[in-house]
C-alpha cells in the first residue's frame, strides 16, 4: 500500500495552505520589501544619499497599474515594461542632481517624491486621492522571490568585481577614487538607474498584489522606511539590507501580540539595533580575492 | 470483534461528544481591522470603544442560545499593508465569522477584495467613498454614504434661500474628494448654480488666494469638503476676510466633529452639516447609549462609536436570525435587518448599503457647539 503522503498527490497539506493564506500578504511584502532595500543599497554602496526610491517605485506601480487596466497588456509584458517610466526619471532627474551630494542631493529627491505625488492628486488618470482600486491580482509569490534572487544574485557578482571596487572606493573617498581613474559620475548614474529598475519593479509588483494604490503610498514617509532597511541591515553586501528589510518588515506582525504597546516594543529594538550596531545588524564587507 | 467495534465506536465517539458540547460553549470569533495607532487613530480607537460597550450587552445574554461573541481587534496602523495582514490573520488564524471595519474607505478598497474571495461578510463602520459595497457580495457598510447626507444638507440649505454654492475642498485626501464629487453632483441635481471650485492641502495654513477669487463672485454658500483641521482653517480666515452672516458655510462629513468649534470657536457659528447620528438625539435608546458610554469611558460618544455601537449589535442579530456560526448563513441574515438602534431604524439595500436616510440631522454651529437646526 502506498503510504498516505505519497497517495495525496503532493498537494499542499491543508495545514499549510492555511498557514500561506494567512501569511500570504506578508511573505510578499518580505521580497518586495527586499528588492527596494536593494535598490537603496546600489546608491548608498557608491556613497549617494539619495532618497527617491519611494517616487521610482510610485511610477513603477502607476505606470504598471495603467498598461494592465487601459492598455489591457499581459503580465509578463508589464512586469519588464514597468521599469521603463522610472528609468527615464531616473536619467532626466540623475543628470543634474547628481553635481549634488551628502544631504543637499537627499533634499532634491524627496522633492522628486513630492512632485510626482501632487501629479498623482491632480491629474485625473491616477485617480487623484481616491488612487486607484480593483487591480487584478497577478504578481505571484515565485515571480516577487524570483526577482529578487536575481537582483541579490547581480548585485553580488557585481560587487565582486572590478565596479564593486570601484563602488567601495566612492564609498569611502569620491575625489581620491576619481583621482585613481574612476569613472565618478558614470558609477553614479549607473547605480541611480539600477535603483530605479529596482523600485520600479518593486512598487509593479507590490501593486499587483494588493489591488489598490493611492499616491500617499509613494510619499516622504515610504522614503525613510525604505531608508531605514539599508541602515538597520547594514550596505557592506547586498545581503545585510535584506536582512534589515525582512527584520523591519516581520516586527509589526510579530509584536501584534503586544497589541498597545506594539509600536513601542517596536521603536525600542530599532534604537538598541542602531545604538549597538552602528554599521548595521551585518557589518562586515565582501571578500574578494587579492588581485 | 463486536467487542473490538464498540471500542472503536466509543473511541471515535467519545472526542465527537466531547467536541460538540465544546462548540457549543465556544465564544464565537468576530473579527475588527481598525487603525489603533499613529495620526489617524482616534477614529479606530472611538470605534473599538462604541463595539466594546455593544459587545458586553450582547454578552450578557449571548446569540445562538447563550454563546459569546469574542471579538478580536487588530491595528491597521493607517497602512495598506498592515491592513492587510491584520485582515488575514484574522481569517486564518482566527478563523473569524465576520469583520468589522476598516476605518478608511481606501483600506476597505485594498482588505475588502481579500475578505470577500474568502466569503466572509466584512461590515465598514466608516467608510463613506463611493464604491465601497461594489468591491463584493461580502463588503457590507452601516455608514451612510455621503451621497445620502448631502441632500439632506443642501435642501436644507435652499430651504434658507441659498442658490448659488462655491465649492471648496481638499484634493490630498480621499474622503475629501469623495466627499465634493458627491457636493458637486448633489448640487446639480437639486438645482444648486455652482459658482466656482477651489482646493487647497489638508495641511495648508493659507486660503486667501481661493477665499478672494471666491469671494468676489458673491454666492449664497460655500460647500467645504475636509478633514476638520483644514475646515476650521478656511473658516477662520473665511471671516478675516470679511465672509459675514449673508454666506451660509455647509460642511462635508469632515465638519461633523465637536473639534470644529473647538478649534474655530465663534468663526464656525452659522455652518450647517448634515450627520447620521446626533448625542442629543432625544430617543431613548439614544439617551441610554449615551449615558452607558459616559459611564464606561469617561468622555462623549462621536458619531463613530455610535456607527460601530450600530454594527456590531447588527452583526450580533444577524448570527442570532442565521441559526450557526457560519459565515454564508451570517451575510444572509445580514440582508434581512431590521434594527432600531441609536441611529435611527436600519435596514439594508441589496446593494449591502444602508437603506433609510430617516436618522439623518442637520446641525449648525452654536457659540461653538453644534445644535439641531431648526
Amino acid at each position: 500500500m502506498m503510504p498516505a503522503w505519497l497517495a495525496s498527490d503532493w498537494t499542499i497539506p491543508a495545514g499549510l495552505d492555511d498557514f500561506l493564506w494567512t501569511y500570504g500578504h506578508l511573505i510578499n511584502s518580505l521580497g518586495i520589501n527586499g528588492l527596494l532595500a536593494l535598490s537603496m543599497y546600489v546608491v548608498l554602496a557608491v556613497g549617494q544619499l539619495s532618497l527617491g526610491q519611494a517616487a521610482f517605485m510610485g511610477l513603477g506601480a502607476y505606470s504598471s497599474v495603467l498598461m494592465t487596466l487601459t492598455l489591457k497588456l499581459p503580465f509578463y509584458v508589464v512586469l519588464p515594461a514597468s521599469c521603463l517610466v522610472p528609468v527615464l526619471f531616473a536619467l532626466a532627474v540623475g543628470v543634474p542632481t547628481l553635481r549634488l551630494s551628502g544631504v543637499y542631493l537627499a533634499i532634491a529627491t524627496i522633492g522628486l517624491g513630492e512632485v510626482l505625488r501632487a501629479l498623482y492628486l491632480n491629474v485625473d488618470v491616477f485617480g487623484g486621492a481616491l488612487g486607484i482600486n480593483g487591480i487584478p491580482e497577478r504578481a505571484q509569490t515565485w515571480m516577487i522571490f524570483g526577482m529578487l534572487i536575481l537582483a541579490l544574485l547581480g548585485l553580488w557578482l557585481v560587487g565582486r568585481s572590478r565596479i564593486g571596487r570601484a563602488m567601495e572606493a566612492m564609498r569611502e573617498d569620491a575625489t581620491a577614487a576619481a583621482v585613481m581613474g574612476v569613472n565618478v559620475p558614470g558609477y553614479q548614474l549607473g547605480a541611480l538607474v539600477a535603483s530605479a529598475v529596482l523600485a520600479g519593479i518593486a512598487g509593479c509588483l507590490s501593486a499587483h498584489q494588493s489591488s489598490f494604490i493611492g499616491p500617499n503610498e509613494y510619499g516622504f514617509e515610504p522614503a525613510v522606511t525604505i531608508l531605514s532597511f539599508a541602515l538597520l541591515g547594514g550596505i557592506g553586501t547586498p545581503v545585510a539590507p535584506v536582512v534589515g528589510a525582512w527584520i523591519l518588515t516581520l516586527l509589526p506582525e510579530l509584536l501584534r501580540g503586544f497589541s498597545d504597546l506594539r509600536l513601542v516594543f517596536n521603536g525600542l529594538i530599532i534604537v538598541v539595533a542602531v545604538l549597538f550596531l552602528p554599521h548595521g545588524l551585518l557589518g562586515w564587507r565582501m571578500r574578494r580575492r587579492a588581485a | 470483534m463486536l467487542r473490538r467495534t464498540l471500542l472503536a465506536t466509543l473511541l471515535i465517539a467519545t472526542p465527537v461528544l466531547a467536541q460538540t458540547s465544546a462548540v457549543m460553549a465556544q465564544p464565537i470569533p468576530v473579527g475588527s481591522v481598525e487603525i489603533l495607532s499613529g495620526p489617524a487613530a482616534a477614529y479606530g480607537i472611538a470605534i473599538k470603544s462604541g463595539m466594546e460597550l455593544a459587545l458586553d450587552e450582547v454578552n450578557a445574554k449571548g446569540v445562538l442560545g447563550g454563546r459569546k461573541i469574542a471579538l478580536i481587534v487588530e491595528d491597521s496602523a493607517g497602512q495598506k499593508d498592515q491592513g492587510l495582514n491584520a485582515a488575514r490573520k484574522l481569517i486564518g488564524r482566527d478563523k473569524v465569522i465576520a469583520i468589522i471595519g476598516p476605518t478608511l474607505s481606501t483600506e476597505m478598497f485594498a482588505i475588502g477584495p481579500v475578505v470577500n474571495e474568502r466569503k466572509i461578510p466584512i461590515i465598514g463602520t466608516s467608510t463613506t467613498a463611493t464604491g465601497v459595497t461594489a468591491i463584493g457580495d461580502y463588503v457590507f457598510r452601516t455608514s451612510l454614504p455621503e451621497s445620502d447626507v448631502l441632500p439632506v444638507t443642501l435642501k436644507a440649505a435652499m430651504a434658507r434661500g441659498v442658490k448659488t454654492i462655491a465649492l471648496m475642498y481638499a484634493n490630498d485626501e480621499a474622503f475629501a474628494k469623495s466627499g465634493f464629487e458627491v457636493m458637486k453632483a448633489t448640487a446639480d441635481k437639486v438645482g444648486l448654480k455652482i459658482v466656482a471650485i477651489e482646493t487647497f492641502g489638508s495641511k495648508d495654513s493659507d486660503f486667501s488666494a481661493q477665499l478672494t477669487k471666491i469671494k468676489a463672485l458673491k454666492p449664497d454658500a460655500i460647500g467645504l469638503s475636509a478633514l476638520v483641521e483644514p475646515t476650521a482653517g478656511v473658516l477662520l480666515q473665511a471671516r478675516q476676510l470679511g465672509f459675514g452672516k449673508e454666506t451660509q458655510f455647509i460642511g462635508g462629513n469632515g465638519a461633523n466633529s465637536p473639534k470644529l468649534g473647538e478649534i474655530a470657536g465663534p468663526a464656525a457659528d452659522g455652518l450647517i452639516v448634515g450627520s447620521p447620528w446626533f448625542i442629543a438625539k432625544k430617543d431613548q435608546v439614544n439617551a441610554d447609549f449615551v449615558a452607558a458610554f459616559r459611564a464606561r469611558f469617561n468622555k462623549d460618544p462621536d458619531q463613530f462609536a455610535a456607527q460601530s455601537y450600530d454594527a456590531l449589535k447588527i452583526l450580533a442579530a444577524a448570527i442570532d436570525r442565521a441559526g450557526a456560526a457560519d459565515s454564508e448563513k451570517v451575510r444572509d441574515a445580514l440582508l434581512k435587518t431590521d434594527y432600531s438602534g441609536v441611529m435611527g431604524a436600519f435596514q439594508f439595500t441589496p446593494g449591502r448599503d444602508p437603506a433609510s436616510t430617516s436618522g439623518v440631522v442637520v446641525l449648525t454651529m452654536q457659540g461653538g457647539k453644534f445644535v439641531v437646526l431648526e
